[in-house]
């Protein structure tokens, strides 16, 4: 029996042996950064929920073929970020709801920065982010949102340092581009 | 858009002390960190309840210990590893071909209608231990192992597995999972970063000449 605090390779292991209520425990632990992860990738809260809860079962029924138990979180990450690009792929971009929000008011353009964090001004944001092409969007917010290293971030994506390096760099820029010219 | 100054990407990237800015990239800095705390706000749903509904409901295949896998093993006897004594020949083939199907004719195991032999070769020189793990076993570790009895860096095993295509994967030393480099056929394995899983075909033995 494993508790809430044993390390992945514990869990694993524990979950591997037959004890399939041990799973509960990688959930918890890793669930919100999903959720967090895939609602900025699918900019939709229930198709996020869907694609997270796809995964974590397909995480389940494969967990003999996670080759390092050490890197889990990589490993679900990775698993959640092709789900997601799955739903992507399928289905068209006005599908996303905040495509279809009605741009926000703004506030005077001194004061904008100031109240970003006020609730209307969430909206301008994840409108921002849902604008930039996917692979820029996945990079942006594994490194600031989900705060990973560029080292993680290959690993969880498969694409080589240098290139994360650059979708992050050109994510800021469009970012800020993209917000700047609403606040003008 | 225009370029970030690199210092601000610098910044950002944990390279640099936001402090030594100049003051407009300070505000530029600010705002992507305004940003991101936006971002980070946790959506208020739970998805465990129903992911674990689903797990109680149709649990999966587990890794065994040694004596459930016997008896998961001897209840179904879908892979069978019969131990050869190599043959010079057969090493030296095996530099060229990994997944070789051969007609049975020395007293092993007899496949059924729809079963056939397959034979795993693979060179790892230096290993201490190769197995198989693959569709046709649950991917599960320690039912399929090679053997190189006489040392030369050349594993193999056998087993009757059920006709059709099979995924797998050589694991090395326990922990170093390698997709068989003669295999001829690959698929994604579904989890991305380009890794592929091996493919196999394992022919029925009647329709073997």
């Amino acid at each position: 029996m494993v508790n809430d605090g044993a390390p992945d390779i514990e869990v694993v292991a524990q979950v591997l042996g037959g004890d399939g209520e041990a799973f509960g425990i990688l959930i918890r632990r890793y669930e919100p950064g999903l959720l967090r992860f895939a609602t900025r990738m699918l900019g939709n809260p229930d198709a996020a929920a869907d694609a997270v809860a796809e995964s974590l079962v397909r995480a389940y029924r494969h967990l003999a073929q996670c080759r390092d138990p050490g890197r889990l979180k990589s490993w679900l990450y990775r698993i959640t970020g092709n789900r997601c690009r799955s739903h992507l792929a399928r289905r068209h971009m006005n599908d996303i709801s905040l495509s279809d929000a009605p741009p926000p008011a703004l506030v005077d353009g001194t004061d904008a920065w100031a109240v970003l964090e006020r609730g209307e001004q969430v909206a301008l944001v994840e409108r921002a982010l849902a604008a930039l092409p996917a692979e820029k969007r996945e990079a942006f917010v594994l490194k600031h949102v989900e705060g990973m290293s560029y080292e993680e971030m290959a690993t969880v994506t498969g694409a080589r340092i240098p290139t994360l390096k650059m979708r992050v760099h050109r994510a800021r820029e469009a970012l800020l581009a993209a917000l700047e010219e609403v606040v003008r | 858009m225009s370029p970030l100054d690199p210092r601000l990407q610098e910044a950002l990237d944990g390279e640099r002390d936001p402090g030594d800015l100049p003051a407009d990239l300070r505000d530029a800095y600010a705002r992507l960190n305004a940003v991101t705390h936006v971002l980070k706000t946790t959506p208020p749903v739970s998805v465990a309840s129903r992911v674990m509904a689903e797990i109680r409901e149709n649990p999966a295949p587990v890794r065994r210990g040694p004596a459930r896998r016997l008896i998961h093993w001897l209840g179904r006897p879908r892979a069978v590893t019969v131990r050869l004594r190599p043959v010079w020949t057969l090493a030296l083939a095996a530099g060229l071909a990994t997944v070789l199907l051969l007609p049975w004719s020395n007293g092993g195991p007899t496949p059924g209608v729809a079963q056939g032999i397959a034979s795993f070769v693979g060179h790892f020189p230096g290993a201490r231990s190769v197995e198989v793990v693959g569709s046709f076993n649950d991917w599960s570790r320690g039912v399929l192992h090679l053997n190189d009895d006489d040392g030369d860096g050349i594993w193999h095993a056998k087993a009757v597995l059920p006709a059709g295509p099979h995924e797998y994967m050589f694991v090395v030393d326990g922990e170093r999972w390698v997709s068989d480099p003669l295999a001829g056929r690959y698929v994604d394995d579904g989890f991305g970063a380009g890794q592929q899983n091996s493919v196999l075909i394992v022919r029925p033995v009647s329709a073997q000449p």
